[in-house]
């Protein structure tokens, strides 16, 4: 199981990229940073960035707007 | 979106690449020095210079190719120091060297490539001047690119090839934003005057051009703001569930696109022309629409420019269920004729279509009209009566509180239900994001001195999304720095929009709390005051500076009679669903969710209206807990008052302003 934001619960599976986990989420905002177990994951690694089982994921949405 | 990987060869080194990179980008990342003359870290390439050229083979055929403007699309060999090119280098340093021999980037230039003899090819174009032009192109690209102008550019061809505004003649147009001086790299365009006397003009310009220079390369992939404005967070609410819809009771609607960033793009905004609230914002993001062709009031028929829409316009067209491009562009121009708000209108509108399919009010009071959510006509007759000062529309144009007391005195209207939907608080309206769902964002909105709207304190994905200020400190803590930073660039003339709607790329180096703030924008825009004070500010003194404005707004909103705790509450709409029809429509999502896994009730065999009262009740909890956290790191008493002490801690416990809320201590 992956955490995500220290509250959503995601089912793992072996293979799981940090992009296929943003689809999923359907995180498609443009001022995304993610962190994988408190390690910041450049954006050119998101798709060859597998998740290991229980990984704790933050992916930071910045407030732009409003 | 990560992209396609490629391998190449340089130098008969394998490396990956990512697909559509510039070489000269590849060459230099990987520590290859390249020399270069017209191309600038933050402009577009131009390739015409040719300094940068390298040899490339692709399927057995090499080419010469200028690695600047070259984006890599398939495998290919690169020779960066073949002797060709080598020889066509150096012969083109010798050219440069010649026309202009005293111009320091040219004897560097011609030094590293092996280029001596300034003779070779000496003739009547040979410029002595050290700070001669030498046509690279940066300042007619800044001026373009940075700041959307076209004053400078070149005219003549060949050896008449030189640099000038139209005509000839100093352009008026020119703002003197000094972009083209900041990049021109022999000192050919100087800068003779610095207007309003700034401490220090050049600091300014520094941290002024790194945001220019961000504006050009990073919005494209981020916000978008040169094309579409604010209107790009019509789509980004939409998706993540917080676009007021139907009088805040949904935060997304399938009919969106008809009125999102895409379709105003396409069918509305005027594209390719600087368009910002002043000449030479490097953002340009307040859009317009040209040509409109009104369809009602006093100007049908007319063709007209619409100043918008801005997100803000846009999303109260949604909360009154109107998804129709050309009413929110006709709602816009109208609102802006007639001198109001579009989103006190939006909302009171919206509040009112409420009150209408309740039955509430009927045709009676409306005079006819027949205000379902989504009435367009019927909205713009009631807009055209508040102008004309006749009909209901003058009722609306009264506002969401004064309708509330009117409907309960004259009509007999339930006050709860009207007090739970009617979205105001201090006589203002809320502006337009779906704050149900985060806690933070409503305890900012409603404290916010103002009223309800969002330039106080604006937590929405901070909270809900990112849950990255989860205990009601941290809301508290959030709820103390993002209202005084605000606060204090807002009182400074900064604009809000180059903090945080356009990001360094660095920016991600930072883990999130810290990232939010955008340091190095904050870091900007204290440079700003510094270099036009010439005082150097920090956190600490920033957050003084602004506290003790944003305490004698409180002051003085309690002296308005607003500003204690009984203003600092909300509608309930703003925290939580009110009718069934609301929670049954996003009970999966969050609210039976949220009984089962926070609140530790079980929602099987409730009734709606039994898990309605739980919720309802553990949500008012929280808010009343949140407000309280926020209002001691405030430095506020339980009343939300400030106190004396801390009046005095920020130097401005003057008599007058203690007298005011000395009763309330």
């Amino acid at each position: 199981m992956i955490t995500v934001n220290n509250r959503d619960k995601i089912e793992w599976r072996e293979g799981l990229t940090v992009q296929a986990l943003l689809d999923k989420m359907n995180y498609d905002y443009a001022l995304i940073t993610v962190t994988v177990n408190d390690e910041l994951i450049p954006e050119e690694e998101y798709e060859s960035c597998v998740l290991k089982d229980n990984a704790d994921v933050c992916v930071f949405h910045l407030a732009h707007g409003g | 979106m990560a992209r396609e990987k490629i391998n190449i060869t340089i130098d008969g080194r394998k490396v990956a690449v990512t697909k559509d990179t510039y070489l000269l980008q590849i060459l230099r990342d990987h520590g290859i020095p390249v020399p270069t003359l017209c191309h600038h870290k933050d402009l577009t390439p131009a390739g015409s210079c040719r300094f940068c050229i390298v040899e490339v083979e692709q399927k057995g055929r090499k080419k010469l190719v200028t690695s600047c403007n070259y984006p890599v699309r398939g495998e290919i060999k690169v020779e960066t120091q073949s002797e060709r090119v080598r020889k066509h280098r150096k012969t083109l340093a010798e050219m440069y060297l010649a026309r202009w021999p005293k111009v320091p980037v040219v004897q560097q230039l011609a030094a590293l490539c092996g280029a001596t003899d300034a003779d070779k090819f000496k003739s009547e174009l040979t410029d002595e001047n050290p700070q001669a032009c030498i046509l690279c192109g940066h300042c007619v690209r800044a001026c373009e690119e940075f700041i959307l102008e076209k004053i400078i550019d070149f005219a003549g061809r060949g050896i008449k090839r030189h640099l000038t505004m139209p005509f000839g003649v100093v352009d008026p147009h020119c703002i003197g934003c000094t972009s083209c001086a900041y990049v021109c790299p022999t000192g050919a365009i100087q800068i003779i005057d610095d207007m309003n006397h700034p401490a220090d003009a050049k600091l300014i310009r520094d941290y002024g051009m790194k945001i220019n220079a961000e504006m050009a390369t990073l919005d494209k992939d981020q916000c978008r703001m040169r094309e579409v404005g604010t209107a790009n967070i019509v789509d980004v609410m939409d998706a993540y569930d917080l676009l007021p819809v139907h009088n805040y009771k949904f935060g997304s609607h399938p009919d969106t696109p008809k009125i999102n960033s895409v379709t105003l793009k396409e069918k509305y905004f005027t594209q390719h022309m600087p368009d910002g609230c002043w000449k030479g914002c490097s953002m340009a993001c307040a859009k317009t629409i040209d040509g409109f062709e009104l369809k009602t009031g006093p100007y049908r028929g007319q063709r007209v420019m619409v100043d918008g829409p801005e997100y803000e316009t846009a999303a109260a067209c949604a909360n009154m269920g109107c998804f129709d491009g050309d009413f929110v562009a006709e709602f816009n121009f109208y609102c802006d004729t007639y001198g109001v708000d579009t989103i006190s209108v939006g909302t009171c509108m919206a509040f009112v279509m409420e009150c209408y399919e309740n039955g509430i009010i009927t045709q009676k009071e409306t005079g006819g009209k027949e205000l379902k959510f989504g009435a367009r006509e019927e909205v713009l007759q009631c807009l055209h009566e508040m102008a004309e000062g006749k009909g209901f529309g003058v009722e609306v144009g009264q506002g969401i509180r004064r309708l509330k007391e009117k409907w309960i005195g004259e009509l007999g209207a339930d006050p709860d239900f009207l007090q739970d939907i009617g979205m105001e608080a201090k006589g203002l309206e809320y502006s337009e994001y779906m704050c149900k769902e985060s806690l933070a964002q409503q305890v900012g909105y409603t404290m916010a001195v103002k009223g309800p709207q969002h330039d106080e304190a604006w937590l929405i994905f901070m909270d809900m999304v990112n849950n990255q200020i989860p205990s009601f400190e941290d809301k508290a803590e959030a709820l103390y720095y993002y209202p005084l930073w605000r606060t204090w660039f807002g009182l400074h003339g900064l604009c809000k929009l180059l903090w945080n709607d356009v990001v360094p790329l660095s920016n991600k180096k930072y883990k999130p709390q810290e990232a939010a703030k955008v340091p190095e924008h904050v870091e900007d825009f204290f440079k700003f005051h510094e270099g036009m004070t010439g005082i150097p500010l920090d956190e600490e003194s920033m957050l003084k500076q602004s506290a003790r404005v944003h305490n004698l707004q409180r002051v003085m909103c309690r002296m308005l009679g607003f500003g204690t705790r009984k203003d600092d509450l909300p509608p309930y709409r703003a925290v939580g669903p009110v009718t069934k029809e609301e929670y049954e429509s996003r009970a999966e999502k969050y609210y039976d969710k949220q009984l089962k896994e926070i609140m530790g009730v079980d929602p099987e065999g409730k009734s709606t209206e039994e898990k309605m009262e739980i919720t309802r009740k553990y949500r008012m909890d929280q808010y009343i807990k949140a407000m309280n956290a926020a209002y001691k790191r405030r430095g506020w008493n339980e009343n939300g008052i400030p106190t004396i002490a801390r009046l005095k801690e920020l130097g401005i416990d003057l008599p007058e302003l203690v007298e005011i809320i000395q009763g309330d201590q």
